[in-house]
């Protein structure tokens, strides 16, 4: 079972996928409990682009500074566009992704290596990760923790109840600039091992997957960080044995993000159990008439 | 005795279009004031224009001495519970918690003082037996006991409840009730809106009745009277052959 991760690849692919699960565990619970996903999955297609324009520009390390400074452009554009829900969130997020992500289509089409550049993009490298790049996550992810760590009172608080904490005197407009950063931290730091499409997995599933099982926030964060790191281990030794002992190639990320998904589908009975022993009461409602005398 | 709040002349509103004008209130520490109009009528504008979260257009307004932006976060609000997720993985201490966020700032863990308080706060609202349990398993009247007391725990010298008695059973009502009146025996001031005009004769000092426009303000007995009533919901009073009036809501 060890002994594959003992080779330099296996082992720093391991590394990276055990980093990623530190930020995603605890970054997903607020993305779950905000109803961030379509958001989440609006910054990992415009952070195409940006990966794009980087490696054309400085190649394999023009990458990171290209999806860092894409992410962040589009969480303050996210922040901006839904604020005080002007436009409705869907709308405005739909446009800013589907335009992003085409431009990211129309910069990777130029390129002579076009489909092997975009099967790169779109579903990342996890078993090539260089020392350099775990570096860089090690980096972003201790960002990410210390950003959760300070807002996590005050992101809690907005999440639950925005007009309580605006009256409570927070800024409602900062926090969710905060939090969508955060996710493209996130999503930046993920997106050269697993790719763009599949970075959202790990930014759902397991907070979504742990909700099943638990009723609590911080109870919820280690789960889903377990499942990523559990799912990361065996998704990469399912990889090194299919492609070795079976011919077959299997993708480290894609294999990943199924084992996610298999356990999350797992765990919807016990949900359901959960919720027959102790649902919500409905709550009573008053007539609209009243009587004066 | 400084005024806990003064609206001279306040018209409130979004984008610059006024949904509520001529409001002149004045209440000292330790009143109660019911807000009383249909639905639509500026009820929750007005009490966001107090809380800084909606702008005064025209007029002059002071919430604790200040501009109401300026007070931001001074005044302590309970909102109508069913604007909260039921789904929410929060228990019920953590939301009362919310309430000290605020004293205990960004990273500092919650202190005894702050512990104290909730649970304090729980006691008074007859829930602390229920502190551990997950928000969205309480009735609609526990849970607007326990947003209740995450507004207690903050401590506010002015105290802002969006309908209250929404979708709330009796138990509850009388126990909101009865923690309502030992905090304005305290000498905190409370402005709450609602529909329940039996309650606004029974529980406020002053009542202000407003529908687009303030109509009235003043004591219950002069307030809630069937020609200001009528004047107030317009069309939606109806009088009934016994004499007395029903009020449709829109």
């Amino acid at each position: 079972m060890i002994e594959p991760f003992t080779l330099p690849f296996m082992g720093r692919a391991l590394i990276e996928i055990v980093l990623l699960a530190l930020i995603c565990g605890p970054v997903s619970v607020f993305v779950y409990a905000r109803r961030l996903a379509f958001v989440s999955d609006a910054l990992t297609h415009t952070v195409f682009p940006g990966v794009v324009i980087g490696f054309v520009a400085g190649g394999l390390d023009g990458l990171f500074v290209g999806a860092l400074v894409a992410g962040l452009l589009t969480a303050v554009v996210l922040t901006v566009l839904t604020r005080g829900n002007r436009v409705s969130d869907d709308a405005a997020t739909a446009v800013v992704l589907t335009a992003m992500f085409s431009v990211g289509v129309v910069l990777v089409s130029r390129r002579t290596s076009y489909t092997s550049d975009l099967t790169a993009f779109l579903f990342g490298r996890l078993l090539t990760v260089t020392p350099r790049q775990i570096a860089e996550t090690a980096v972003v992810a201790v960002v990410v923790l210390v950003a959760l760590l300070i807002g996590a009172r005050a992101l809690l608080f907005r999440t639950f109840d925005p007009a309580g904490s605006a009256a409570a005197g927070f800024r409602v407009g900062w926090l969710d600039l905060w939090l969508n950063v955060v996710v493209a931290l996130v999503v930046v730091a993920a997106v050269r091992a697993v790719g763009t499409i599949l970075v959202v997995a790990l930014l759902i599933v397991p907070a979504a997957a742990a909700r099943m099982v638990t009723d609590r926030l911080v109870a919820m964060a280690v789960i889903g960080t377990l499942l990523i790191a559990g799912a990361g281990c065996a998704g990469l030794l399912a990889s090194w044995t299919a492609s070795l002992h079976y011919g077959v190639a299997l993708t480290s990320a894609s294999s990943i993000v199924l084992l996610l998904v298999a356990v999350y589908l797992l765990l919807i009975p016990v949900r359901l159990l959960r919720t027959r022993r102790g649902g919500p009461p409905v709550p009573e409602r008053n007539s609209a008439h009243e009587l004066v005398g | 005795m400084q005024t806990a709040l003064r609206y001279a002349a306040v018209s409130v509103g979004y984008d610059r279009t006024p949904v509520l004008t001529d409001v002149d209130l004045d209440l000292r520490p330790g009143q109660r004031l019911a807000l009383v109009g249909p639905n639509g009528a500026g009820k929750s504008t007005l009490i966001k224009s107090v809380l800084g979260l909606a702008p005064i257009l025209a007029g002059q307004a002071s919430v604790l001495g200040a501009d109401p932006a300026a007070a931001r976060g001074r005044a302590g609000y309970v909102p109508q519970t069913d604007t909260l997720d039921a789904d929410f993985p929060v228990s019920v201490r953590q939301v009362v918690m919310m309430g000290r966020y605020r004293r205990i700032g960004w990273w500092r863990p919650a202190r005894a003082a702050d512990r104290r308080a909730v649970a304090e706060a729980l006691e008074r609202v007859g829930l602390a037996d229920r502190a551990g349990h997950r928000f969205g398993t309480l009735s609609g009247g526990q849970r607007q006991r326990v947003l209740l007391a995450r507004a207690i725990a903050a401590e506010p010298r002015l105290l802002l409840l969006d309908e209250p008695f929404n979708g709330v059973d009796a138990v509850s009502q009388e126990a909101i009730v009865a923690v309502l009146r030992q905090l304005s025996a305290e000498g905190a001031a409370l402005v709450l809106s609602t529909h329940d005009l039996g309650v606004a004769r029974d529980l406020a000092d002053l009542v202000c009745l407003i529908n687009g426009r303030q109509w009235a303000v003043g004591p219950p007995a002069g307030t809630l009277t069937a020609d200001k009533l009528r004047m107030t919901y317009g069309g939606h009073a109806v009088d009934l052959p016994d004499g007395r009036m029903m009020l449709v809501e829109p």
